[in-house]
């Protein structure tokens, strides 16, 4: 008994000491990239058990380019704002709406042009917007759908007609929900949206009515313009060479390149 | 994806929820015997203050507590906060919220002992230290197996509140490959993880709970 004990403290130990060199970096200036582990296909977590996705592929062709170590920071969305003051992380990337958080951030260019959108199940009876009166519908907490449905010059009256509006932590609660009939409609991200109901093949269907249109950037710390102008600077860089379009290529199946809107990535369609 | 793929990611996550499990423990027993000792002094301001602890600490959430204690360096003291801090922050608050309860079972244990025995080993001319150590403490242990044995199974379980500093114990983990798969069965395989743990560790116990009844 005892021995078995020595044996899990000395491995324990063992782990924290690898944690702690981990830590450590060198003299390399490191660009800290707080985002959604959960947020495919901006952030997530690939079958390796890599941290990947369209904006950290972005960021780590930035780092590359200037010379900077990446560090790859999963948080907890709730959490964001905190982690940004208190200096944990350097920027916020992943999916990041503007419309609605101008006054709270600093913003670099937006470069993703993105959708609010409704989802049903398929064969559900509702068909427009107007159908949404009296229907239980779920949106993830603090989302910009929630903005977007709270916002009273938005869809604060279509959100008044609702039965219930339901705040999950992550899409997969909220599908879990929308599938076993527990709520109605969810309102998501378009792209997010795309991603989910090919995961799950099928079975749901967007509703032609848009909740809102907004745009994605990079959020820093409210007056941190030099971070933001070196990010930036980086990001044009690579939107006017093709490097983005390419990146964005990657990621196809969400439709990512038609939504880009960085000059010399638009598409012509 | 494979299912032996999901499973090695969830093993590897639960390594950080076994070291979070087992540096808590480490770290909150002796502890919380040391809050024990203080809760039943003498002193009126030492138990005083004592009672305000446990009172904080059972009685607001430990998910704030771990927010608490991430952030207030910054958001107290205005220091930077290092990426590294986050598991520090996760033990400690972990430790502290931890030995507010297992010193309300040590102080039942310790106060659940006959009086008699205290005098009567001061008759014997055992000091008091010596009368805690070698004839006080070992029933007490005795007696509080499985109240801690419940503590603990719940540690094994509130470990994935670890989440909130997105620390990536098993839980965060399997929420990932959830968003990821878009499928609820990491959820459910981590489930089964942390039964299995749970029924190792309740196994542990009985085992020791068993080694321990040699008055009886």
């Amino acid at each position: 008994m005892k021995k078995i004990l020595a044996v899990i403290l000395a491995s324990v130990m063992t782990l924290s000491l690898c944690a702690c060199s981990n830590a450590k970096t060198g003299d390399k200036k490191t660009f800290t990239v707080g985002f959604d582990a959960e947020f495919p296909p901006y952030g997530y977590m690939d079958e390796a058990g890599n941290y990947v996705g369209f904006d950290l592929d972005l960021a780590q062709e930035v780092c590359n380019r200037r010379g900077w170590e990446l560090v790859k920071q999963p948080i907890d969305w709730d959490a964001k704002d905190m982690e940004l003051s208190s200096g944990s992380i350097d920027c916020i990337w992943n999916g990041f709406t503007i419309n609605g958080r101008e006054d709270d951030y600093t913003f670099s260019v937006p470069y993703v042009d993105n959708s609010q959108v409704y989802v049903v199940k398929s064969g559900s009876d509702i068909k427009t917007e107007a159908d949404l009166a009296g229907k239980i519908v779920g949106v993830q907490a603090d989302s910009s759908a929630l903005a977007a449905l709270e916002d009273e010059e938005g869809k604060a009256d279509v959100a008044a007609t609702f039965a219930d509006l339901v705040q999950f932590a992550d899409y997969n609660t909220g599908f879990m929900n929308l599938e076993s009939g527990a709520i109605d409609v969810l309102a998501m991200d378009i792209g997010v949206a795309n991603y989910e109901i090919a995961g799950r093949n099928g079975g749901y269907e967007i509703l032609a009515d848009q909740l809102a249109t907004e745009q994605y950037g990079i959020g820093f710390l409210k007056g941190n313009t030099e971070l933001r102008d070196q990010v930036e600077a980086t990001l044009l860089e690579m939107a006017a060479d093709g490097t983005v379009n390419k990146i964005a290529e990657k990621y196809e199946d969400f439709g990512l390149v038609e939504s880009l809107c960085l000059e010399g990535t638009k598409s012509d369609k | 994806m494979a299912t032996s793929t999901m499973l090695s990611q969830l093993a590897s996550g639960m390594l950080v929820s076994i070291e979070i499990f087992v540096l808590t423990l480490v770290f909150s027993l002796p502890l919380g015997l040391l809050v024990a000792l203080g809760r039943m002094s003498k002193s009126k301001i030492l138990s005083g203050i004592i009672k305000v602890y446990i009172a904080i600490m059972r009685g607001t959430p430990l998910m704030l507590q771990l927010i608490v204690v991430y952030f207030a360096p910054y958001y107290v003291f205005g220091i930077a906060i290092s990426a590294s801090f986050r598991f520090t922050a996760v033990i400690i608050a972990f430790s502290i919220n931890y030995a507010a309860y297992f010193a309300e079972i040590f102080r039942a244990g310790i106060q659940s002992i006959n009086v008699g025995q205290w005098e009567a080993a001061q008759i014997l001319g055992y000091s008091k230290p010596q009368t805690f150590f070698k004839i006080i403490l070992v029933q007490v242990i005795q007696r509080i197996i499985p109240p801690v044995t419940n503590e603990t199974i719940t540690l094994v379980k509130d470990t994935s509140l670890s989440f909130v500093l997105s620390v990536a114990e098993m839980f965060t983990i399997a929420k990932q490959i959830g968003a990821r798969e878009a499928s609820i069965m990491p959820l459910m395989a981590a489930g089964l993880f942390y039964f299995v743990f749970n029924y190792i560790v309740a196994f542990s116990m009985d085992h020791f709970e068993k080694k321990m009844s040699y008055f009886r």
